[in-house]
């Protein structure tokens, strides 16, 4: 039981680590999908990731403010349903460029041979 | 310029607002000489608007970590206290005692604090992309 419990806080305790990062990934994973607006950018994340990574509102808009000023990403608006227009977010050249080379450089590594086979045991 | 959000505009307004106030108290109370007006209007200004930077700042930080160490929230309070107090002063609202010296005497020293935040802004945006921190970019 004692073992249990310190397994679980030590994959709780990797995990918190892990997630800081992951949000980036997600978010651009979800504009390279499609034009999104917000609700539907949290709802691929948090779909697409089988809820490992929680996406709170105020976080993604943060995030959203922050890669739209660096120019990585940008918006157009549509109406909504109801009530005002919608930002629909897209990934800019430069933001399709940068996410193809972290990709190259970073999530590749996990499909080479040797590491599928680590991954697997 | 996109560092020039709604929140240091919101903030430039309040503190347009505040120094309005600062002068029309400052001059009563030189005029009619009472040191404690002028004491007590100088903290109170002084107070408020450092209030009021903290409160627009933190909501700015929110809103766009520009890493900027607190210049533009500076530079705007130094440019609308000295416009202000200057126009004030040339349009004819100040103390007949006020004298246009002592508004040169506070832009000379606090222009040369500002130049030193300047300086340490600008080796601070090394580590900037696009005035953002590199280190928390991508957090």
């Amino acid at each position: 039981m004692k073992r249990e419990k310190l397994l679980s806080e030590l994959l709780s305790s990797w995990e918190e680590t892990y997630k800081k990062g992951q949000l980036t990934l997600w978010i651009f994973l979800a504009l390279r999908e499609d034009k999104k607006y917000v609700n539907e950018i949290k709802e691929f994340v948090e779909t697409q990731s089988k809820g490992i990574i929680s996406c709170e509102e105020q976080s993604l808009y943060r995030a959203l403010r922050k890669y739209e000023h660096i120019d990585v990403l940008t918006y157009e608006l549509r109406k909504g349903n109801k009530g005002p227009e919608r930002k629909y977010y897209y990934l800019t050249d430069l933001g399709q460029e940068l996410f193809d080379l972290f990709v190259q450089r970073n999530i590749k590594l996990f499909y080479s041979e040797e590491i599928k086979e680590l991954l697997n045991f | 310029m996109k560092t020039i959000t709604k929140y240091l505009v919101q903030f430039a307004i309040a503190a347009s607002f505040l120094t309005l106030l600062f002068r029309i108290s400052l001059s009563y109370g030189v005029e009619n000489q009472s040191n404690w007006i002028v004491v007590l209007s100088s903290v109170i200004y002084g107070l408020a608007m450092f209030v009021t930077g903290r409160y627009y700042g933190q909501k700015d930080e929110k809103h766009l970590p520009v890493l900027d160490i607190g210049f533009r929230f500076h530079l705007t309070t130094f440019l609308v206290h000295n416009v202000i107090s200057y126009l004030w002063l040339l349009c004819g609202f100040a103390s007949q005692y006020e004298k246009i010296i002592a508004l040169n005497i506070v832009l000379l020293i606090w222009g040369s604090i500002l130049i030193v935040h300047f300086v340490v802004f600008l080796f601070t945006r090394r580590k900037a992309i696009k005035d953002l921190d590199k280190e928390d970019l991508f957090d």
